[in-house]
């Protein structure tokens, strides 16, 4: 397996809000939840999950609840805002704009110019 | 969860957060278990993975916005220790601040009441005022009138042309009239007392709204003169004369021995029409032929005699220019109908009227802003001060600042921390501000006080001083904490953490220091002079000739109701209380006269000698005063041509005069005037000629300042005015003589009041007030200021000499004698003040201008206060730097040497 890749700058909100756009979680199930979709090949700091959280709470795109855990423990569920959700929106769609055109001008040849 | 919620559940957030992160570290541990890792091993790279759990902690907290709040909460908590660890220094800061303050403050408060308070009546921003005024000077002004006049002044209107305007008025809610009366007698259950009051139209309460706390108000049936006679007290006189017992409401009382039942009782802070008026019985309008018979008895009948006030209050979504126009028609048409003789149409214009009469802005507004400027310097000598001192200490704590540097903060962190421990000393200098505000708050009225009645003036404390205090706070520690905070990121990380860093900074002269102390010295210099130019005013005035004795004179007021006592009843009322005051023990002479003299008050009538035709006086009247036979001898005015009056110049005989020396020379040059006459220009079509006696020597009349005006007296009992002032010539002690007074005036007429007992020479200082504070503050600012500046130099010379302790023991050690090393220091001492002064001397004499109009017989640049300020202020300097100086002198070298 290749080595997992270090996140890109800015991109742990937008997959925080992916994350729970899909169900709410608590911060542990997140991070088991990225790392299942991105099959492990994306290295995300544990510990820099939660001031994320706090931050994306603190602008109102997430909201969060107590409630009991799978093995019967106290954990906080985070789920998406309405805000959250047309934010999430706007980000993907930029970063999607971005690639393209990141990709475009990575895989542009010489003899194209 | 939001911010305050966080910040003020701070303990549930915290142990929520940390279930939260211990969760997530349990999990993966439990996970790490199952994939077959022995508990320990799993525990601990959980932890590892996860990173240090006190870091993450930390940037949560920032995330939701809080670190800002615990870093501040630490600076502060530092800030605490910081003062605590240096008392001395914490209280010279919270000292001089809190008197600056206190002093900004309290006259904030001052400022606020007199020029911002506005009537206590519902929309009082909408209510105006009438004002007219005779602007073409060969108009003749369009009748008798019973007011006051002036610019930016409401006048006085008929009372049939106001209801003319009323009725076509369309622009305001209603038109309402009023008039102040003062000195009227109340009596209550046989105690006769002076009170003021104020007439107003029936419909005055409807439309003006003032709120009521018993009763009911006047209503526009109580204004008709076959209404039973009714009024409306204030809550002063309520708790003053029934000790607000509701026994007072349908109680009959008399006033000038009218007898009119109370039917309500306004509100505490409604004063009448004026704001920070005193008036205490309000009464209908219709009432004011039988309580202030004046003239023909009913001046409702009188179609051009101009008296009332009138005021209204603007319909919403009317501009001032629109009412402007439409109520100058309404005069002009009211006018022309209630006064078809009168040819000349006076200008009309309308005025504001949230004040309602107040017209004390008018007077106090420079003086006000005068003090407040003073104030401010003074306030700006201690931010220079605590500047200094923050700077100093800012040096010793370099090694604290390198050493948080160091380890990492950022220089905006460690300014952030000195300007929180600025604003830390601020705020507690601002609350001692507040608070000597508070009690200071009437101290500056008191000082306008006459000394035998109050001012009235009552300031009260509201969100607007507390805002004011905020904010001279806030800018105080911004002006004083930025220089320190900005010197303290500027320390070289690595010499300051060195032991003998400080040796080779290169800047051991403290100029910032020196510049702040050099400032310092300049303004104080400055408010010295002002204080002394103020209290040579005072000094000029108190000592300028007058033209007559004041010493042991004695004066009251007898107003006796013209309802009582008719010309010439009044005439006989007055000779008997003069006799039987003559015949008390202790008392040298007793005279009368319609107007006091120098207390603001005067009387001027046009007359003009027999014959001639009419000439300046017509323009500028002279000034008139009926007075009683001994008048020139009790006052010490010499006559120095004809006769004085005598007891027989009565109204059996023809009406004489004596005149003045200015009057006589302007009017008769070169002309003996005693045998002559003059005539009023005025009077009918036949004035009667008036002889002229006598001529007296020039004595100032109403106000202290002035040349002594060209002067007719008249004889008293032939000319009453009806009020009158008792001058008593006594040795006596006042409150023995003041008490045969009253029995003397009691035994004559058991309702008729003595007003206002007061000496002549209080009476003088009276008129002085606005001198006699602006000496008092001033000096007491000059002191503050000198206080301040004092500690100011001793602070930087000592640090210099501190910081110079090593170079002076090397000095000594190379043979330098200590008297040559104390006149090092006191030189430097010497050339700081200099400079200081130098600049203090030109800008005292750039700005002093601004108050010439307030000095008297002084220049603004008056050199002997120059002199003495700057030579003050030089001993001053010397004194505070002498201290370090033999400090320096006393130096042992090996001490020294070994120092650092």
């Amino acid at each position: 397996m290749a080595k997992p890749l270090d996140l890109l700058q800015g991109t742990l909100d937008m997959l925080i809000l992916k994350a729970i756009s899909l169900g709410p979680l608590h911060g542990y199930g997140i991070l088991l939840r990225i790392q299942q979709i991105s099959k492990d090949r994306l290295e995300i700091q544990q510990g820099s999950l939660y001031p994320a959280l706090y931050r994306l709470e603190h602008q109102g795109w997430i909201a969060s609840v107590w409630g009991e855990s799978e093995n019967n423990r106290k954990a906080k569920y985070y789920s998406l805002t309405a805000r959250g959700k047309r934010q999430l929106q706007l980000e993907a769609e930029n970063w999607n704009r971005m690639t393209d055109v990141i990709g475009g001008i990575l895989s542009t040849a010489k003899e194209e110019l | 969860m939001n911010f305050f919620k966080n910040l003020f559940q701070r303990r549930q957030m915290e142990s929520e957060m940390d279930t939260e992160l211990r969760f997530h570290i349990d999990s993966f541990t439990a996970d790490l278990i199952r994939q077959g890792i022995p508990s320990d091993e799993a525990l601990r790279r959980a932890r590892m993975e996860f990173g240090a759990i006190e870091a993450k902690k930390e940037e949560c907290r920032e995330s939701l916005g809080l670190r800002l709040w615990d870093e501040l909460r630490g600076d502060c908590r530092y800030g605490v220790r910081m003062m605590k660890q240096n008392p001395g220094f914490t209280a010279v800061a919270v000292v001089s601040l809190g008197l600056g303050i206190g002093a900004n403050t309290a006259i904030f408060t001052f400022a606020q009441e007199i020029l911002l308070k506005t009537m206590a009546v519902p929309h009082s921003e909408r209510l105006r005022m009438l004002n007219w005024a005779v602007v073409d000077p060969k108009a003749h002004f369009p009748g008798p009138a019973w007011g006051s006049f002036g610019p930016g002044l409401a006048s006085p209107f008929p009372y049939r042309l106001y209801q003319e305007m009323r009725r076509h008025n369309e622009v305001l809610d209603d038109l309402v009239a009023f008039k102040d009366v003062y000195h009227l007698s109340a009596t209550v259950n046989g105690q006769a007392e002076p009170v003021d009051g104020m007439l107003v139209s029936g419909n005055f309460y409807r439309s003006i709204a003032p709120k009521m706390i018993a009763g009911r108000p006047i209503a526009p049936e109580d204004d008709s003169l076959s209404a039973s006679p009714v009024v409306v007290i204030s809550d002063a006189y309520w708790a003053r004369r029934f000790g607000r017992s509701a026994e007072a409401l349908g109680k009959i009382i008399s006033l000038n021995r009218v007898p009119v039942t109370i039917i309500g009782v306004n509100a505490p802070e409604f004063k009448g029409a004026k704001a920070g008026g005193t008036y205490e019985i309000f009464f209908p309008l219709s009432l004011q032929p039988q309580v202030l018979p004046i003239r023909d008895g009913s001046l409702l009948a009188i179609d051009n005699y101009w008296w009332l006030m009138v005021m209204g209050r603007l319909k919403a979504g009317v501009t001032d220019q629109a009412a402007g126009i439409a109520l100058e028609a309404g005069f002009r048409n009211a006018f022309h109908a209630t006064m078809p003789e009168k040819k000349d149409f006076p200008h009309f214009s309308i005025i504001k009227g949230s004040r309602g009469l107040d017209r004390r802005q008018l007077e106090f507004t420079k003086p006000i802003y005068l003090l407040l400027a003073l104030a401010g310097l003074v306030l700006l000598i201690a931010c220079a001060n605590l500047a200094n001192l923050l700077l100093a200490r800012s040096t010793t704590r370099q090694r604290e600042m390198s050493l948080r540097l160091a380890m990492g903060a950022t220089r905006s962190r460690v300014m952030r921390q000195v300007l929180t421990e600025a604003m830390l000393l601020a705020s507690l200098g601002g609350a001692a501000g507040l608070l000597l505000g508070y009690w200071g708050r009437n101290f500056i009225p008191s000082l306008f006080d006459d000394s035998w009645h109050p001012s009235g003036i009552d300031p009260q404390m509201d969100w607007r001083v507390f805002a004011f205090a905020f904010a001279i706070t806030l800018i105080t520690g911004l002006l004083f904490g930025v220089a320190p905070a900005w010197r303290s990121t500027r320390a070289d990380v690595n010499s300051g953490l060195q032991e003998t860093g400080r040796m080779s900074t290169g800047r051991p002269r403290a100029f910032l220091g020196k510049a702040l102390v050099v400032c310092q010295v300049s303004l104080s210099l400055l408010l010295l002079v002002g204080a002394g130019l103020f209290l040579r005013t005072l000094l000029n005035l108190r000592t300028t000739a007058i033209g007559f004795n004041p010493e042991h004179i004695l004066l009251f007021d007898i107003n006796p109701p013209r309802s009582q006592y008719p010309w010439p009843k009044g005439v006989a009322l007055y000779q008997r209380i003069e006799e039987k005051l003559a015949i008390l023990p202790g008392v040298q002479s007793v005279t009368l006269s319609a107007e006091p003299l120098l207390a603001n008050s005067m009387d001027r009538n046009c007359f003009r000698p027999t014959g001639k035709p009419p000439g300046p006086a017509e323009q500028d009247p002279p000034w008139t005063n009926s007075v009683g036979p001994n008048f020139f001898e009790t006052f010490g005015i010499p006559i120095v041509n004809g006769r004085s009056f005598t007891a027989r110049d009565n109204h059996s005989v023809p009406d004489v005069a004596i005149v003045n020396r200015r009057f006589a020379r302007e009017s008769f040059p070169n002309e003996n005037p005693v045998g002559r006459t003059i005539t009023s220009c005025e009077r009918g079509d036949n004035p009667t000629p008036i002889e002229i006696v006598g001529v007296s020597a020039d004595a100032k009349y109403s106000d202290i300042r002035g040349e002594a005006p060209p002067t007719i007296y008249f004889s008293f009992p032939q000319d009453n005015k009806g009020r009158a002032t008792f001058e008593l010539k006594t040795a006596a002690s006042t409150p023995s003589i003041v008490a045969e007074i009253r029995e003397v005036v009691r035994s004559i007429d058991k309702d008729l009041p003595v007003q206002e007992v007061r000496t002549q020479t209080q009476q003088i200082e009276a008129t002085l007030s606005q001198e006699r504070v602006f000496a008092t503050l001033t000096s007491g600012f000059g002191i503050l200021a000198l206080i301040l500046a004092s500690i100011g130099i001793y602070g930087i010379m000592s640090y210099t000499v501190s910081r110079r302790t090593n170079e002076i023991g090397i000095r000594m050690a190379l043979g330098a004698r200590s008297t040559v090393v104390l006149s090092m220091v006191l030189r430097e001492t010497l050339l700081l003040a200099l400079i200081g002064i130098a600049a203090g001397l030109a800008s005292a004499a750039a700005v002093t201008r601004l108050a010439a109009t307030m000095l008297y017989n002084l220049k603004p640049t008056d050199p002997l206060t120059f002199v003495a300020a700057a030579f003050l202020l030089t001993i001053i300097a010397l004194a505070s730097g002498f201290i370090p100086a033999r400090r320096a002198s006393s130096v042992d070298p090996m001490h020294a040497l070994r120092h650092e």
